[in-house]
């Protein structure tokens, strides 16, 4: 049985037509074509598909898309209304990807914390990015990003 | 990869409907609240539910509450609501050191308490410190509500006491009645997010007096009796812990699987039952390492 | 030396590009979410989806299988088996069919497949298409497989297409085994004071890429046949496309591969694996593109994993540290397809004895059938694998001398010139720097005892190196175009796959051309469109494909003194570039901005036009390299075109109760010839100490009686999270220019895996005394053994 839910995704209040079985990371990808969220392992252990829901970040590979109806997604696409946030600019500078398939995730997983503890220790930050898998980087480049933008904040 | 099967889904706005449906559906229906366990499983094809009744319409599901000396927990909570609690971290800082090792930061952004224990695995963090906090689980049926005893929740591997077409409505914790110091220590594969191959709870209070529980070492959390019968009014020394690991074989029945041999899991037991109760005891005293430091 | 060749020279000797650390030319794009995957492209309405049916033997007969009721469902398009694609493919040994013919091999195996209209509906109607099969006995262990009378994978061995420097074993599960013999086995062992033989065993390991791999494929109605792949072989995969659908009328101008930018690589996505699904199920469902996308699960199962090795080792050495003798046997499980893998078997066979120069050697590396899933290329190529027992058991040997285990290596360490096991020399190298630095980084011999009573503190170290893996004549080729504001866009077909290799060929481009980095585009690879690349594997591509981007820039560099000199009649070995313009060494006023000509070319008098759009070319084949060689001794040839050597150490702090090991500190140095960008070297260090530490510590994948994998998931094959991280990594950048290298650089990118094994392993001894012979050294593992008082596992 299909129904029509509505949320905001990256600001912008958008419907879409689901079935009760349908994964939000599915939907979307393939029908609101915001890509940022990967698929990954699609049984919430490696991150990618990580969104910001309602501030929090959660996998949508684990959420059926009726559940985000009348609630605030936010992915990478709709961090920032211009430019760079100080986290991408961070990543950047400290080549904190390679491959960059988990880039979006491990952006708003340390996006989630620097909001809510806008100077972690170190352990902090391993600890927040710890549900996001990387293979490339060895995380270090990731955590000094993070410790960067945090520096910098007052 | 989408799922295949398919279900009917409800977003009751009340408890008295969602019980309604849960009767009416029994054991063909799949409650919902965070949905990190349920989706794998359903994705898996290991449930197959007709429908999946959606709580999180239910305002009063998501009660987090301290009054009159219990905390209560209600099914909508999630573990980091538990987390960034200043109270549930105060009273129950046990609670919150197992809390803290559930999966990850975004897995208990979503995932809840109740349904960590309504699914019921022998590895579940949640399970020592309700069972050494002594927690009652509230249930909701046509018949109206039940209180069981934690000791009595945990029936088998993933099996609960819920009968057919009940819901849990909450979890009751009391404080304790002394002053108490506590230590979860986990047994995983690495520092990261991983499911207990080990899991010891343990809380010293005031007076000499221990409550010790284990997961992940037998077909269900539950408490060590005759460890606690040995500590029960005794100080904490050496010896005493000497003797309280040699009771480890007689509590715990370990079993070999992909994640850990039997033989590990006895071994690290009794490394574990030690350290914790070191710990426990040294934070009672306000020493001993902080909450959320592993000791192994 | 003229004034000219003075200015020139001086601008030669100050590089301005090379050497620095430019940020990422992708950075924007994968940090904004910009960067599209192969699943993130639009295929449009008409996509269709797939759902695989796979073996659930290990090894039998397919005896019927009917797919009518599959077929039915509606929204299905059509249901695959082997039976539509009787066509084998492979890159070095054809020995796999595009899908099971009549036998299936492994647990996993591609047996059907259901195409439709949504992947629900695919899923749904897979359940549906039933398989009776007649099981026949399989071999999962490898010693098992090269017993007398073998029950055969393959019984047509005999048969199979390979190149010419495989030599498999008719009628046995030897695939291919390759020899090296050098010198007198037997006078070697008299020599020696000391002879230590022992055996080790590494398992099977997966990569792990995030990005599963992926592929789609669509034929076109005018018989045109895109695949869009995750891959790091676009144009290995035409090829083997071209070549496996040859029957149904295609060539290789038919078919068109697009990669853009892949989740990692590591091996994993190196030759063809799946992709070949997409590309033969498109001619099934003209006009309609067709995705495959593997699930995790799948990704342990049905690409190639790491093949497992069984290294027995024999070494004799003499009192002062030299060593006399190596007998290496490495028995390699394979899988039951190797077309990829029997050349991870060769390449590291040839260097099996490692980085010393030992005057009597004789190694045996075996490529075994087994009825696991396919193995083959994963980060290392072999090295990874075989170096653990070499690594441990120079150690050990150092240890029985009484020597410095540093000393000894670098003792043994082959020199610049040195020849090698086959007979072709070594190149310039610094490994006694490697090791040396890294031993100083860790205070390597300098005891530590730890503050806590329950812990002990171990130092280990390992050298490492590597040779590029390819066949002889494997090359690279690039094209280099400009745009109206002078900027570029350099045409290549290698892959980023997170190495950086996008922004090291912009920076050899800009150091050429004088233009700026973030003027540069390097763009993913189009066979229609960029130029040719063999393959992004054997960390060859800074190496190779840096040296045909070099000769593309040139190559442009010549074009534009050319238009200057149609133009303004400067003799060209006058001109020079600097900042975006061309100069005159003899007319200081001079300067003409690139962005001025190099596409609408430069007016002269009369009002007509010289030049025109500049467009660089180069190309780049290693013409010294070569496997002609003695079946039976490896003697003769050069197969491969240079090493890279290193070392890492590490100082591990282990809980003597709980078995735990916490890493405090790890250096890894690498002579990389030059670095054209420090900061993606060290990306490389500190990446591939964590994979490597991974296999050594967490990694353990398990397979139940039938030969499944019992962990195909994160959730019990443990990949490192950030918490598992060392406390602190030291990277060390050696530098010993290599000759035929852009600017000196010599590859890195496996290379800094392969010393952690070891490493560990000699730490782990250091710290508690107990040799551990067999990866991975898990918590349980060095618990139980110090619990049980052993002095060795095996």
């Amino acid at each position: 049985m299909k129904k029509m839910i509505t949320f905001t995704i990256n600001g912008e209040l958008r419907s879409v037509e689901v079935e009760p079985n349908d994964i939000l990371l599915h939907i979307l990808r393939d029908k609101l074509g915001v890509t940022s969220p990967k698929i990954g392992c699609e049984r919430g252990d490696c991150g990618t598909c990580t969104i910001l829901l309602n501030g929090k970040s959660v996998r949508s590979c684990l959420m059926l898309a009726v559940e985000a109806d009348g609630q605030e997604i936010i992915t990478v696409e709709g961090l920032s209304d211009d430019g760079l946030t100080p986290l991408q600019d961070a990543f950047i500078k400290h080549n904190s990807f390679q491959c960059g398939f988990c880039a979006p995730g491990m952006i708003l997983a340390a996006t989630e914390l620097l909001e809510k503890n806008p100077h972690p220790t170190k352990g902090e930050v391993k600890e927040a990015i710890a549900g996001n898998l990387c293979r490339c980087t060895g995380y270090e480049p990731i955590i000094e990003a993070v410790l960067d933008v945090s520096s910098q904040s007052n | 990869m989408a799922i295949a099967h398919e279900f009917e889904y409800f977003k009751p706005e009340s408890l008295e409907e969602a019980v309604k449906l849960k009767a009416r559906y029994g054991d063909r229906a799949r409650l919902l609240a965070g949905g990190t366990d349920l989706i794998v499983k359903i994705n898996d094809e290991l449930e197959s539910p007709e429908a999946v009744i959606d709580l999180k319409g239910i305002k009063e599901m998501k009660r987090l509450e301290f009054k009159d000396g219990r905390l209560f927990i209600g099914p909508l909570v999630t573990f980091s609501e538990l987390i960034d609690s200043p109270e549930v971290r105060e009273k129950f800082p046990l609670f919150i050191e197992a809390a803290e090792t559930v999966a990850s930061g975004s897995i208990r952004n979503r995932a809840t308490l109740v349904g960590n224990i309504c699914s019921a695995v022998p590895s579940l963090d949640s399970g020592t410190p309700l069972l050494t906090y002594e927690a009652e689980v509230i249930a909701r049926g046509e018949d109206g509500e039940r209180t069981i005893p934690i000791a009595e929740w945990f029936v088998g591997p993933k099996k609960n006491a819920l009968k057919e077409g009940e819901i849990v409505v909450g979890v009751s914790i009391p404080e304790p009645p002394k002053k108490h110091g506590g230590c979860y220590v986990k047994l995983g594969r690495y520092r990261g997010e991983d499911l207990a191959q080990v899991g010891v709870g343990i809380l010293a209070l005031e007076g000499n007096e221990y409550r010790v529980a284990f997961c992940a070492v037998g077909p269900i959390a539950s408490r060590a009796d005759k460890i606690e019968k040995l500590l029960q009014g005794k100080k904490l020394d050496n010896g005493l812990i000497e003797e309280a690991i040699k009771l480890v074989p007689e509590e715990i029945a370990p079993i070999d699987d992909i994640r850990a041999t039997g033989e590990y899991r006895m071994h690290m037991a009794g490394v574990m039952l030690g350290r914790g109760l070191r710990a426990a005891v040294a934070r009672l005293n306000g020493q001993g390492p902080e909450y959320g430091i592993s000791v192994i | 030396m003229s004034q000219a060749n003075q200015i020139k020279g001086k601008i030669m000797e100050e590089l301005k590009y090379i050497g620095k650390s430019f940020p990422r030319i992708d950075g924007k794009e994968k940090v904004t979410g910009a960067a599209q995957y192969v699943d993130d492209l639009e295929y449009g309405p008409n996509l269709l989806h797939t759902e695989i049916v796979e073996s659930t033997e290990p090894f039998a007969k397919i005896i019927k299988i009917d797919t009518s009721r599959a077929e039915k469902v509606p929204g299905v398009v059509t249901v695959i088996t082997g039976k539509d694609f009787p066509y084998k493919f492979g890159l070095y040994m054809k020995d796999r069919y595009i899908m099971a013919q009549d036998v299936v091999r492994f647990v996993g195996e591609q047996v059907a497949a259901v195409i439709a209209r949504d992947p629900k509906t695919a899923r749904r109607a897979a359940k549906l298409v039933k398989v009776k099969y007649e099981p026949l006995t399989p071999v999962f262990d490898q010693m098992e497989a090269i017993k007398k009378n073998p029950i055969l994978i393959h019984p047509d061995l005999g048969e199979y297409t390979h190149v010419p420097w495989f030599y498999p074993k008719a009628k046995t599960n030897i695939a291919h085994w390759k020899k090296v013999r050098l010198g007198d086995m037997e006078k070697g062992f008299a020599e020696a004071d000391v002879i230590l033989e022992d055996t080790y065993h590494v398992p099977r390991y997966a990569h792990c890429c995030m990005e599963s791999h992926i592929a789609v494929g669509k034929l076109d109605q005018a018989d045109r046949l895109t695949v869009w792949s995750s891959s790091q072989s676009p144009h290995t995969q035409r090829h083997l496309f071209a070549e496996a659908l040859a029957p149904l009328g295609f060539t290789h101008k038919d078919i068109r591969v697009i990669t853009p930018f892949i989740g990692g690589g590591f091996g994993g996505k190196a030759g063809v694996t799946m992709e070949i699904l997409a590309a033969a199920f498109a001619t099934k469902v003209k006009g309609n593109p067709v995705k495959v996308r593997w699930t995790r699960a799948q990704e342990f199962y049905n690409t190639y994993m790491r093949q497992a090795v069984l290294s027995k080792l024999k070494m004799g050495a003499k009192k002062d540290g030299t060593i006399t003798a190596f007998e290496i046997s490495n028995y390699w499980d394979a899988g039951p397809y190797v077309e990829y893998g029997a050349n991870v078997v060769n390449a590291s066979g040839l260097s099996a004895a490692g980085p010393y120069r030992i005057p009597n050697v004789k190694i045996d590396s075996l490529c075994i059938y087994t009825n696991l899933p396919a193995a083959g290329p994963y980060r290392g190529f072999g090295y990874s694998e075989m170096m653990f027992g070499v690594e441990s058991h120079m150690e050990r040997m150092a240890q029985k001398l009484g020597m410095d285990p540093v000393e000894f290596r670098k003792k043994n360490a082959f020199k610049g010139g040195d020849l090698l096991v086959y007979g072709a020399p070594m190149n310039a190298n610094g490994f006694d720097e490697c090791i040396d630095r890294v031993a100083e980084a860790i205070e390597y011999g300098k005891k530590a005892v730890s503050e806590d009573p329950n812990k002990v503190i171990g130092k280990g170290i390992a050298g490492a190196w590597k040779g590029p893996a390819m066949p002889p004549n494997a090359s690279s080729s690039a094209f280099l175009k400009f745009s109206e504001d002078g900027s570029i866009n350099i045409l290549v077909s290698g892959i980023d796959m997170g190495q950086g290799y996008l922004t090291v060929m912009a920076q050899i481009a800009a150091e050429i051309l004088t233009v700026p980095v973030e003027k540069i585009r390097t763009e993913n690879p189009d066979t229609d469109r960029n130029a040719y690349e063999w393959q992004t594997v054997a960390s060859h591509v800074t190496w190779s494909c840096g040296n045909a981007v070099k000769r593309a820039a040139l190559d442009a560099r010549e074009q534009i003194f050319e238009t200057v000199h149609a133009a303004y009649l400067y003799d060209k070995s006058t001109l020079y570039l600097e900042d975006e313009c061309v100069k005159c060494t003899i007319d200081p006023e001079f300067s003409l901005p690139l962005k001025d000509f190099v596409i609408d070319g430069i007016m002269v008098k009369d009002g007509t036009f010289r030049g025109g759009p500049i467009l660089g070319k180069g190309m780049f084949m290693p013409e010294f390299s070569s496997t002609k060689s003695d079946p039976e001794t490896s003697q003769g040839g050069k197969p491969n075109v240079h090493y890279t050597v290193g070392a890492g150490g590490l100082i591990i702090e282990i809980d003597k109760e709980t078995g735990k090991v916490k890493v405090l500190k790890v250096a890894e140095a690498f002579d990389v010839g030059k670095a054209i960008n420090p900061d993606l070297v060290n990306g490389q260090i500190l990446g591939g100490f964590m994979q490597g530490l991974a296999t050594a510590l967490y990694e353990d994948m398990r397979f139940g009686e039938n030969g499944e994998i019992l962990n195909p998931n994160f959730t019990d094959y443990k990949i490192p999270t950030a918490l598992d991280i060392p406390d602190e990594i030291i990277p060390i950048i050696v530098e010993v220019p290599q000759n035929d290298g852009p600017y000196g650089a010599r590859g890195i990118g496996e290379h800094t895996m392969i010393p952690v094994m070891p490493a560990i392993a000699n730490a782990v001894e250091d710290a508690l005394g107990i040799r551990i012979k067999s990866m991975p050294i898990t918590a349980e593992k060095i618990a139980m053994a110090i619990k049980a008082g052993v002095k060795e596992v095996d």
